[in-house]
């Protein structure tokens, strides 16, 4: 057999650019990585990590289980077009296997094998894998119809928003839900005339040759076939450019990301996978408060990644964006959206001044002498209360402290590098880290989680562990250092602010110092699902009173819980919803301090 | 006879009832606490003239006490307002022809600006304390000294973004250098300094006094916001501020801090718009038709303003509005 047929061509020709271009993408990407990335890979591939990530991209890019957890109907759309295309493409080629056996088959062959082998009264026939064939198109055809349902009716998947495609997307996603229509069409008719086929095409077949002429049907027979073939092929030519390249662009990145490969904060070819591995599925959107609040309709982690992709991002798109990370934690390929927004940002706009941090020279305005150092931060300098409760509670705790910055500080840097001043933030870092070491400290304790964040991360303090005040109390509380009343007439509520919560991962810690002096009481949306206060550092594109509306709709659902109290673990927090409460806003210290015994 | 009920027993309320009186058009002003003068009630004196506030306001009181056909409400509220019906908070009904509404301002709450560290520390105060402690006479710190060194700062809760405070207050920049030369005439050895980010000096005399305070008065006048305030060890304030004319950062140890406290709108000026139709500006103040023919009448016929209500203004503007919209009543009434 020849396996071949003029309306081929188009499928023929799709399928090698297509080919073509993801070699070329990954092949390039792969070969400017770092060396430091090269080492990773090396280190990681004959590892274990190897197989975990096998059985992740089955997880993730085939089932698509965490889309499952969030929405049972988005996950089985998600899973009926990845799982059952992927399970057609194999359950073909077996097909093929066990009718023809070792023979070789082009791949058309295998695509078009009902148009070349019109499968009745030959030998041998199969009707288990006609049936299984048509089991599995219907699976893919479920999920073709819920896509178009979503299209009209998000809500019913739990979307209130769904991304607003670009040109060429909307190609492939035609073609792409055209492909399966057309191949129910080609294949029943096909039977129409030849007869055979499942459940599916066959009964189709058999109504479609009772009630039309068989000239008619031959005349749409090969029409049809030349359709869906096109349909194929225009999806395969328009899939590297446009946001289906997450299909393939998923695998190698659960690979890399096994093997420890992370953005950072300066751009790098990894970044790429992570990119165009975004299926603009706008799961991200709904939970963005600058849409939800503010209307802000172009700025969201999907379109910054789009226009990131087509080197179109603009400052002022890259720049607005409160980088709470509520998109991160849903984000269903978990893109590290937040990184590459910083690094974007890094690239635009990271213009080093060699002279301007020269006077941070010798330096040193600390005061006080002890092994645990306490480091306010510029935000805690701004709100003095939870300045003065700190030292109340090193008081009555007897800890001997270093005063890091109560005459005044250096910015501990996270503030520039969200901004995109990265060298910048680096002498910030630099100084301080040397101004910590030179003091000797075992502990650094800080009462702002931007500050923790970049200590934590960025600094590479060796031998000085970093605390959070939050953390810091708790331990002090449990280690009997620390005596508070509890009072069942005190009720709090508590926002988790972003860099603590979904930045740091500390979420207990808080509510266990809260629930030691009184009732907690939560509010709607809270740990990883909690909301940004809208004065986030990171956003220096919206004004005053857009942050003015975030802060107030946060506000509301604190007050909404009953308590008298808001608390918070941050001082930018505490600032940004004071502004929209008239409820008494405290810091977890205070709350701390006011009821030591 | 035409009668017209007036919201607010401050000067412009009262001001507005003594001109209608005079024009033969009665009226009921509404107040709310229990005794009429409003803010100006607890002011010590006025600039630019050190004019005793007490002066003013017992003149206008006893306008208020003789005019014809005025009634005073003390301690109620209005609780549902049209052109031609005020229900009390007791549940009286006043039948109208107008309504004037002049419910002023609210001082801007300090504490918001933690930073500055009002209710925190020692001896930070408003300028609204600092004239309580004018009227009792008496000026001393927590620990019962005199102060030395005294710094003012002008612009708390206005020209700020980060409190939603925008707008110029208009009146701290006068007050501020009308305290500092009352504070040196108490304290002659003190150094007294003002913290400005411009001085606004718009009316007659204004200039001339902040003239007097630099030449006569030595006192000192320094371009920048105060950043933060911190205690010192041994109970003062340390000020952080940038000199912005020298362009350079500035520490400055104080035994008192001032905060010239802004005007800001009455929170209930966006539910009187919501529930009547009235407008309000982006400041929060109400928004008369125009700034120029029609300055004191509403969007809505047959309620007016008078005073604050409409943005911030010093105690002469105020009086000044207070007798056009007696005038402009008088003048509606008739076409009607």
């Amino acid at each position: 057999m020849t396996f071949f047929a003029l309306f081929c061509i188009p499928f023929i020709v799709g399928a090698t650019l297509m080919f073509l271009s993801v070699v070329l993408k990954y092949f390039s990407w792969l070969r400017q990585l770092p060396t430091s990335d090269m080492i990773l890979i090396a280190k990681g591939i004959f590892t274990p990590r190897t197989l975990s990530a096998v059985w992740e991209i089955v997880c993730e890019s085939l089932l698509h289980r965490r889309i499952f957890r969030r929405n049972v109907v988005l996950g089985y759309m998600h899973m009926s077009l990845a799982f059952g295309w992927f399970l057609l493409i194999v359950v073909g080629w077996l097909e093929t296997l066990s009718y023809l056996g070792t023979e070789w088959v082009p791949l058309q062959g295998h695509v078009f094998f009902k148009y070349f082998v019109p499968l009745n009264g030959i030998e041998g026939h199969k009707p288990l894998f006609d049936n299984v064939m048509d089991a599995l198109l219907l699976f893919v055809l479920s999920g073709v119809t819920l896509a178009w349902l979503k299209r009209v009716r998000s809500r019913l998947m739990g979307m209130r928003r769904t991304t607003k495609h670009i040109f060429f997307d909307r190609i492939a996603l035609s073609a792409l839900w055209f492909v399966f229509p057309l191949r129910l069409l080609a294949e029943s008719i096909t039977c129409a005339i030849y007869g055979g086929g499942g459940f599916l095409t066959g009964n189709i077949g058999t109504l479609l040759s009772q009630h039309i002429d068989a000239d008619v049907l031959m005349a749409l027979y090969e029409p049809m076939w030349w359709m869906y073939s096109s349909a194929l092929g225009i999806f395969f030519v328009a899939m590297p450019f446009s946001r289906y390249m997450h299909i393939f662009t998923e695998i190698p990145l659960i690979f890399l990301r096994h093997y420890r490969l992370r953005p950072a904060a300066k751009t790098k070819s990894y970044d790429n996978f992570e990119i165009e591995a975004c299926s603009r599925c706008g799961i991200c959107i709904d939970p963005c408060q600058l849409q939800s609040q503010l209307g802000i309709n172009d700025v969201q982690s999907v379109y910054f990644l789009r226009d990131r992709r087509y080197n179109m991002l603009q400052q002022k798109i890259a720049n607005n964006c409160l980088m709470c990370g509520r998109c991160e934690a849903v984000c269903p390929v978990g893109i590290n959206l937040n990184t590459l927004r910083q690094n974007s940002r890094t690239t635009m706009r990271n213009i080093p001044n060699e002279g301007r941090y020269n006077y941070l020279r010798g330096i040193d305005l600390s005061q006080g002498e002890g092994r645990v150092g306490y480091f306010a931060g510029c935000m805690t300098l701004l709100t003095p209360n939870t300045m003065s409760a700190m030292q109340r509670i090193f008081e009555a705790a007897g800890e001997k402290v270093w005063w890091a910055d109560k005459e005044g500080s250096v910015c501990c840097g996270r503030p520039l590098k969200l901004s995109g001043e990265s060298d910048s933030a680096q002498k910030m870092i630099d100084y301080n880290k040397s101004l910590f070491e030179k003091h000797n400290i075992s502990t650094l304790v800080t009462s702002c989680p931007i500050c923790l964040r970049v200590f934590r991360e960025d600094y590479d303090l060796q031998g000085i562990e970093v605390l959070h005040h939050s953390e810091y109390i708790l331990r002090l509380l449990q280690q009997g250092r620390l005596k508070v009343g509890y009072s069942a007439e005190q009720r709090y509520t508590y926002h988790d602010p972003c860099e603590l919560g979904r930045g740091s991962g500390i979420y207990d810690q808080p509510r266990a110092v809260i629930e030691a002096v009184g009732i907690l009481l939560e509010p709607k949306h809270n740990r990883r699902d909690s909301l940004c206060c809208g004065s986030s550092v990171a956003n220096t594109a919206i004004n005053d009173a857009q942050q003015l509306t975030i802060a107030r709709s946060v506000a509301d659902e604190l007050e909404a819980t009953g308590a008298e109290t808001i608390v918070t673990a941050c001082p930018l927090c505490k600032k940004a919803i004071a502004r929209g409460t008239k409820h008494s806003v405290s810091d977890l210290s205070e709350i701390v301090a006011k009821n030591l015994k | 006879m035409k009668h017209i009920v007036i919201i607010g027993g401050g000067i412009a309320g009262m001001q507005c009832a003594v001109e209608l009186s005079s024009l033969g058009i009665s009226a009921t002003v509404i107040e709310k606490e229990h005794a009429t003068g409003g803010k100006l009630a607890s002011w010590h004196r006025l600039f630019p003239s050190f004019t005793p506030a007490e002066d003013v306001l017992g003149e206008l009181r006893l306008k208020f006490a003789k005019a014809a056909n005025i009634s005073l409400r003390c301690g109620v509220t209005a609780t549902e307002i049209t052109p031609r019906k005020v229900t009390l908070s007791t549940g009286d009904e006043l039948e109208c022809d107008a309504v004037v509404l002049a419910t002023g301002f609210t001082l801007f709450d300090a504490r918001i600006k933690e930073e500055y560290g009002y209710g925190i520390y020692d001896n930070v105060v408003t300028s609204a304390d600092l004239e309580d402690m004018f009227n009792r006479g008496e000026i001393v710190l927590k620990n019962g000294n005199k102060p030395r060194r005294i710094a003012l700062l002008h612009c708390v809760g206005s020209r700020d973004e980060k409190v939603c405070q925008r707008h110029c207050s208009k009146v701290c920049c006068v007050t501020g250098v009308k305290q500092a030369i009352e504070l040196k005439e108490m304290f002659p050895t003190a150094d007294v300094f003002n913290f400005y980010m411009d001085i606004r000096m718009f009316g007659p005399g204004y200039e001339e006094m902040y003239r007097e305070a630099q030449v006569k008065h030595n006192v000192h006048f320094v371009r920048g916001r105060i950043s933060e305030v911190s205690p010192t060890i041994d109970g003062r304030l340390q000020l952080k501020a940038e000199d912005t004319l020298t362009g350079r950062p500035l520490k400055m140890s104080v035994d008192m801090l001032v905060l010239l406290v802004g005007m800001r709108a009455n929170e209930e000026n966006a539910e009187l718009a919501a529930r009547y139709g009235l407008q309000c500006q982006e400041s929060g103040f109400m928004k008369p038709q125009d700034n120029f023919m029609h300055n004191v009448e509403s969007n809505v016929e047959g309620i007016f303003y008078a005073g604050t209500i409409t943005s911030p203004k010093s105690v002469g503007e105020t009086l000044n509005e207070a007798t056009t919209v007696a005038l402009r009543i008088k003048d509606w009434l008739q076409k009607q």
